[in-house]
């Protein structure tokens, strides 16, 4: 029996114009002493969720659905009952806002307030039972005699929830209790909320934006866009393995998660009111089909206790490698075997780094994978067809391929023009005007001018950043979904490299296509990978989150690529001459 | 009008534009040459194998470069001849030129056996010594302008077709033609695109050169009488003239062979000039940093 259930509830804001579906059908479940977090974006409908559980929205919203507390429906419990529950069973901390507080009154009376009303004890033992409850949430009770304005944003989230605290609840929602706070009363706070729930067993709910801080406590998780759930299961599967693309984008937007990679929100701004009928996320969405424009998706299991509202089922493989073998002829009736038994799949929107050294056979299974080398046996599939010479190239929507030398990747003969709109002028596409607008959209994506000048220079007249930023375009302009980039950064300097990976992660993030990133840099790719899978002697040996890589290689030569960073960036490095140990200090640097 | 329209007229004003002075004196003399072959009927009075004067007459007002030992005008034949040199020049140039140009651009595209046939081929044609084969076939073939094409031909397409194919070579290895067919290029595209405007100019070059070395070899042939006999070309005038028995103790050499030599020599010259230039201006090593 669960403790709290809630079924299909619905809260819409009716302004003068129209209705805002703020919360648009959610279910959930609490068993005793459970902590589940509600994550979501700003707007995502968390907020009224909690509101609505407490029967704080009567009259400014209409609610619809059940709420079951402890077998009792108390959606529809008139008001005097429903105020006994409030507090006494069911509590609320608030977002810490100087409104929340009454600011004419002190601290220590507002906490005192529902005590008073719950409890029916003397003032004084509330009293003492307030200074009981300010140690607890760990607040020297002196603060009780000062107004709300004098106090700090943690120690007013302190009093929240030392209010919250008062009359022994047994179920606490908590909304968004962290987000004004430093990193160290966030952890205070957490530490608090642990020490709490241990002690007196509490149910939670865990309202937030901050997914490091709901992982750190919720056992599971549900994922709130536009006011529907799209996602719920377990927090660590969560974490590690979103299923849902907005949920994948919340964890990568993470730093906490994903420590060595740079930050990118989720493109586009939540939709939740533009009330087209089909699925809510699907304008930021990576993946979107037909259906999605038209119907909204159902939540769905889709095993291990998890369930995903995606008409795609989650998110959705795009290209899979199964047993890929590769041989090149060598003199004297030799093979060299660059690719080896190769299995590999790699998801929508997601980016996949594949690391090794030189001659592991990356660029060889790059080539096979973008269907311009023919595997001896084995197949690689893209979205249901299988890849052959370049049946995925020539149209869009399909897979590109960025290579290494931005020199000989584009003619020297070829201007600009010439060059990125080849893959039109190819196929047909368009007539010259289109042609030449869509050359320029695709100089503009990768920053260089869309000017008539621009346009006809030579292409050997550019320098190496340029040239591979017009490769770049090229690729861009057939719109992939897919993008196979070959070891693009090598040949250019540290400064213009990190230029055009940037740009390049920038459009990724922005267009939603996924990504198979080529390098021998390790460094580099953290920046921008997802998933890592190291390569050596043409097979893969580890594949991974790039942090679980990183952090915790597996492999021995995982290790050994690790432990190759050299320099005064890396830990422990000391110089030749200070330390004369160089030798050791370079096999050590990878082993903390 | 926007710099990324470039057309071919521009190009070719762009490239003279670089040539040098010799270049561009090249340039008019060819041009000259060309005028004369052109509109040889209006430039002069009579037709060239006609008998109009007295033998061996010395320039005069009739004849402006005088007749030869049958009386016909020599500065007509110098015009008609000025046709015959360069027909069979460009003739050969062109066929030899462009067909070896093919075949190297295919053996170089194709690889495998067919890349084979051609360069063994290649291979043979280089080692053998070209002119004394030249005399003996000409010899055993007859005497005829078809005849002395053909065999120039046969013995000036095996260097085009090298340097063709390791161009073309060259090119194939490039990224940007991997990138292109996986866009879905045919091959048809590939040579169109981006083979013949690479291998072209370096063919231009050639042609020119091959020009020249039709030019002088029919007139060594034609010299040592092995050419056409009914045609009129340089080579066949200086053929008769130094066949004039004792012609240097006598004052007609000065009329009757210094006009196709000088005329042969500014030829050659001119050609000379311009195949130097073009070569400096096309050169893809010059065009890399210029881009085109």
């Amino acid at each position: 029996m669960a403790d709290l259930e809630v079924k299909d509830l619905k809260c819409h804001y009716n302004t003068d114009t129209s209705v805002v579906p703020a919360v648009d059908g959610i279910s959930l479940s609490l068993e005793a002493g459970e902590i589940v977090g509600v994550i979501g974006e700003s707007g995502s409908g968390k907020t009224t969720l909690g509101l609505s559980i407490m029967r704080l929205l009567d009259g400014l919203a209409s609610v619809s659905g059940t709420i079951v507390y402890k077998g009792t429906d108390i959606t529809h419990l008139p008001e005097p009952e429903i105020d006994r529950i409030r507090w006494k069973d069911i509590a609320i901390v608030f977002q810490n806002n100087l409104d929340i507080l009454n600011p004419v009154m002190t601290v220590g009376k507002q906490v005192v307030e529902p005590l008073l009303k719950h409890e029916e004890i003397p003032v004084r033992e509330a009293q003492a039972r307030c200074a009981d409850l300010f140690r607890t949430v760990g607040l020297d009770p002196v603060w009780m005699d000062a107004y709300p304005h004098q106090l700090s944003g943690g120690m007013r989230q302190r009093v929240l929830l030392a209010m919250a605290l008062s009359c022994d609840p047994k179920l606490l929602i908590l909304d968004e209790v962290t987000s004004a706070l430093d990193a160290f009363t966030r952890k205070e706070i957490r530490d608090l909320l642990i020490d709490l729930q241990k002690k007196n067993g509490y149910s939670m709910i865990l309202i937030s934006h901050d997914l490091s801080f709901v992982s750190s406590l919720a056992s599971r998780m549900i994922v709130l866009y536009a006011g529907r759930v799209v996602e719920s299961g377990p927090t660590v599967d969560i974490i590690n393995a979103p299923r849902h693309p907005y949920t994948r984008g919340l964890v990568h937007s993470t730093p906490d998660i994903f420590v060595y990679k740079d930050l990118w929100g989720i493109p586009g701004e939540s939709a939740s009111e533009d009330g087209h009928a089909g699925c809510p996320f699907s304008r930021r969405c990576t993946q979107p089909i037909e259906i999605c424009r038209t119907s909204p998706p159902r939540l769905q299991s889709c095993g291990d206790g998890r369930e995903v509202a995606c008409h795609r089922g989650g998110i959705a493989t795009l290209l899979r490698a199964d047993a890929v073998h590769f041989r090149y002829p060598l003199p004297g009736r030799k093979t060299l075997h660059a690719v080896n038994g190769v299995d590999m799949d790699v998801c929508e929107g997601e980016v996949l780094a594949i690391v090794g050294q030189t001659a592991s056979g990356k660029s060889t299974l790059a080539h096979i994978l973008a269907g311009i080398l023919r595997p001896e046996s084995g197949e690689v599939r893209f979205m249901d067809g299988a890849v052959h010479s370049g049946n995925n190239g020539h149209r869009f929507g399909g897979i590109q391929i960025v290579f290494q030398d931005p020199f000989s990747s584009t003619s020297n003969r070829f201007t600009v023009l010439d060059a990125v709109r080849e893959p039109f002028d190819i196929n047909r596409i368009g007539t010259a005007a289109e042609r030449l607008d869509m050359t320029r959209e695709a100089l503009k994506l990768v920053r260089l001018p869309p000017t008539d000048e621009f346009l006809g220079k030579y292409c050997g007249a550019l320098s190496g950043g340029q040239r591979q930023r017009v490769a770049l375009a090229r690729a861009m302009i057939m719109k992939p979904r897919l993008l196979i980039a070959d070891e693009i950064t090598s040949a250019l300097d540290v400064s213009t490299a990190a230029n055009v990976l940037r740009l390049l992660k920038g459009l990724q993030n922005r267009r939603g296509f996924a990504m198979i990133y080529i390098s021998h840099d390790l460094s580099l790719t953290l920046k921008i990978a997802d998933r890592i899978a190291v390569m050596d002697a043409g097979r893969i040996i580890e594949i991974g989150n790039a942090h679980e890589v990183m952090l915790h290689p597996r492999d021995d030569r995982t290790k050994r690529l690790i432990g190759t960073r050299v320099g005064h960036c890396c830990h422990d490095h000391k110089p030749v001459g200070m330390a004369g140990r160089l030798q050791t200090r370079v096999s050590d640097c990878g082993d903390e | 009008m926007p710099p990324y329209l470039r057309n071919a007229a521009d190009r070719f004003t762009a490239t003279v534009s670089k040539f040098s002075l010799e270049g561009k004196i090249g340039l008019c003399g060819i041009a000259l040459i060309v005028m004369m072959a052109v509109f040889a009927p209006l430039l002069s009075a009579y037709p060239p194998g006609k008998i109009t004067g007295g033998s061996l007459e010395p320039p005069g007002a009739d004849h402006p470069l005088g007749t030869d030992e049958l009386g016909m005008d020599i500065w007509s034949q110098i015009c008609y001849g000025a046709r015959m040199s360069l027909f069979i020049g460009l003739a050969v140039a062109c066929i030899a030129g462009l067909g070896g140009g093919a075949l190297g651009i295919l053996a170089g595209y194709l690889g495998g056996a067919a890349d084979q046939v051609v360069m063994r081929t290649v291979d043979v044609l280089m080692a053998l010594p070209s002119f004394p084969l030249l005399v003996v076939i000409s010899a055993f073939m007859g005497p005829s302008v078809f005849n002395v094409i053909l065999i120039l031909v046969l013995f000036s397409w095996a260097k085009p077709a090298r340097i063709a194919r390791s161009q073309t070579l060259s090119i194939k290895n490039n990224v940007y033609i991997t990138a292109a067919r996986n866009y879905g290029a045919t091959p048809f595209y590939l040579l169109r695109r981006h083979i013949l405007p690479e291998v072209l100019p370096i063919l231009f070059v050639l042609i020119i050169s091959i020009t020249s070395y039709a030019i002088m070899a029919e007139t060594g042939l034609a010299f040592l009488g092995l050419g056409d006999p009914t045609s009129k070309s340089w080579g066949m005038m200086l053929y008769y003239a130094t066949n004039f028995r004792s012609i240097y103790f006598t004052p007609y050499w000065q009329w009757w062979l210094i006009p196709p030599l000088v005329a042969l020599i500014v030829l050659l010259l001119c050609l000379a000039f311009i195949g130097r230039d073009l070569e400096q201006v096309l050169d893809p090593r010059m065009r890399q940093n210029r881009g085109g």
